[in-house]
């Protein structure tokens, strides 16, 4: 009986072995794939990217970085998009602002919805929360009507404000699960000890918590630059961020898909670049603190 | 007595910078709820005026509001199986001792942290319709395609779905992952001593235990395949033909496209509702699965 199931076993080993790999190669092609193609892209020629069957082998060319970075004119296939370094500073001024009004309201604000009991507690915790949840356009389009009013329109503060609804339910909640990780011990400690709340929060509670508040910094940072409809309608040419900019290259007459790549590119750089610092948070930051 | 009405009052001061941003968002939720009564052009500001619940009456009458509905239900209901069913899959496999799984995790996290509107481009780029996109230069070599992804009504849904499904699988699957890792020991080796086959082991042990992380999960790919739009807006605009039309877009184009706020907000309003209901419903589910798994 064994010397006949010794093959069979050895056969189902191998098999199951292969299908592990092929699932292993198939995800990382998955995953990889588009970036390796949108790479290859923005180092195209305008005739390379449209060539029939898709070429694997050209000419490398620098033209769609230098088009998107300095709008050279090149030919007919000149950068009608010079603004795209306007549109990085944009999103740098935009979510850094939108992160440090979140955090400066959000920490006390956390602090005593995670430390304090009060009425309305809950309530009051899951009306932000609720703001993840609801279809922007239920607020851009009273937005837009309010902002084009009082003269918020395309302007940097405006924008921050309503990034406000991405920014601070987000840094509420996951300040939040950071606090409520902080033994209640080590706060009663410095009670005793005389410190005052305000002692306890400054000397105790963020020296505690500081790695907490740096990757929700960093993740708030990241939530924002991922803003797409707030900035689509709330913003002009002056303000606009890099991923309302990056649909600029997409006109009536002619999409510039080489220099859209290198756009995609390099406006997705700081979240590769930033996501490697957090990566063990990035789950709990999109579940809202939900899961740790 | 002194120090005690200062602790009471103490939490409401800690709130009151956040409460006033909070106001700040209520404003222009209740604007715009009252925006949904009236009639509002933009263009035409002489025209407002309250009609009630005439904007959700009219809305009701016409057909592309059954089809958005429809869309938007369906969509996340497809959407939810499918990236669900494979996020599983994925932790399973990353779960199981395979080399490189550290990287491999890494890995997904890109896609998880891209915006939505450049994922829906670097796609737009390989899924275009001649010879020339990539998916159908490689779909050619197994003797499909071409295949006019974006552009044809009977592909547009199924395109979207891809996209979205690339950015949002790494999300469920790091969630199901998690799951997998926190769970505890004794079942399985119980199941070891009765010799249990390991489709029987999955079935009876792994997913009910795993079930609060599934429905966690799938909580939140509901809330946002409801509510998707960076990445139709950025592909085909609700086409072709209103093709890929879901409430959101639909809600957008009354207000941007042709300036009836009042209509675009009774739209919106439409499917705050539908979303308020859905999370409701599946918030409830996932804590009587957290209850049930624990006790």
């Amino acid at each position: 009986m064994a010397t006949a199931c010794a093959p069979t076993s050895l056969v189902r080993k191998w098999t199951g072995r292969l299908l592990v790999s092929l699932a292993v190669l198939l995800l990382v092609v998955w995953t990889a794939f588009p970036f390796f193609w949108i790479l290859l892209t923005s180092l195209k020629q305008p005739l390379d990217v449209i060539a029939a069957p898709p070429k694997l082998v050209f000419e490398p060319t620098t033209d769609n970085y230098l088009a998107i970075f300095i709008g050279q004119k090149r030919g007919q296939y000149s950068s009608t998009r010079p603004d795209f370094p306007r549109f990085f500073l944009n999103s740098i001024v935009i979510s850094c602002g939108a992160v440090a009004l979140s955090f400066l309201a959000g920490v006390p604000a956390s602090y005593a919805l995670a430390r304090h009991s009060f009425r309305f507690k809950e309530p009051i915790a899951f009306l932000f929360l609720s703001f993840r949840f609801a279809p922007f356009i239920t607020f851009l389009i009273p937005l837009y009507i309010l902002f084009q009013r009082v003269g918020l329109y395309n302007t940097y503060s405006g924008l921050i404000l309503a990034y406000q609804l991405i920014t601070l339910p987000f840094t509420i909640w996951m300040l939040r699960s950071f606090f409520m990780e902080i033994p209640l011990e080590v706060e009663e400690a410095a009670k005793i000890d005389g410190c005052s709340w305000w002692g306890i929060l400054t000397k105790v509670i963020l020296p505690l918590s500081l790695p907490g508040m740096a990757v929700t910094v960093i993740l708030g940072f990241m939530f924002s630059w991922n803003a797409f409809n707030y900035p689509l309608m709330l913003a002009g040419r002056q303000t606009f961020p890099v991923t309302v900019g990056a649909i600029q290259f997409i006109s009536y007459e002619q999409v510039l898909w080489g220099q859209m790549a290198a756009a995609s590119l390099v406006s997705v750089l700081p979240q590769l670049i930033l996501s490697l610092f957090v990566q063990k948070y990035i789950v709990r930051g999109l579940t809202m603190g939900a899961i740790k | 007595m002194r120090s005690r009405t200062h602790e009471a009052v103490l939490p409401y001061i800690l709130l009151l910078p956040a409460f006033l941003l909070l106001v700040g968002m209520l404003y222009p939720f209740c604007l715009g709820l009252y925006y949904s009564l009236t009639s509002y052009y933009l263009q035409y500001p002489h025209l407002f005026r309250f009609v009630g619940l005439g904007n959700y009456l009219a809305l009701a009458k016409e057909p592309l509001f059954a089809y958005s509905l429809k869309f938007t239900l369906g969509y996340a209901a497809i959407g939810v199986i499918v990236q669900v069913g494979l996020g599983l899959g994925v932790a399973l496999l990353l779960h199981s001792r395979i080399v490189g799984r550290g990287v491999l995790r890494a890995m997904m996290l890109m896609p998880l942290m891209m915006p939505p509107v450049i994922t829906a481009l670097m796609w737009k780029i390989m899924m275009a319709s001649t010879k020339s996109g990539i998916l159908n230069h490689l779909l050619s070599f197994l003797g499909l395609g071409p295949i006019n992804w974006l552009g044809s009504v009977d592909s547009a849904m199924v395109s979207i779905l891809i996209i979205d499904t690339w950015g949002n699988l790494p999300f469920v699957a790091l969630i199901l992952l998690g799951g997998l890792q926190s769970l505890p020991y004794e079942p399985y080796e119980a199941a070891l001593v009765d010799g249990a086959s390991g489709w029987n082991v999955f079935r009876f042990i792994t997913l009910p235990l795993l079930k609060p992380f599934i429905v966690l999960a799938a909580t939140f790919r509901v809330m946002d395949a409801l509510r998707i739009f960076d990445v139709i807006y950025a592909t085909t605009v609700g086409g072709p033909a209103d093709a890929t039309m879901n409430l959101h877009m639909r809600a957008f184009f009354f207000a941007f496209q042709w300036y009836q706020m009042g209509m675009g907000m009774a739209y919106a309003m439409v499917l705050l509702a539908l979303v308020f209901l859905a999370s409701y419903f599946l918030m409830g589910y996932w804590k009587r699965a957290a209850e049930q798994t624990t006790t």
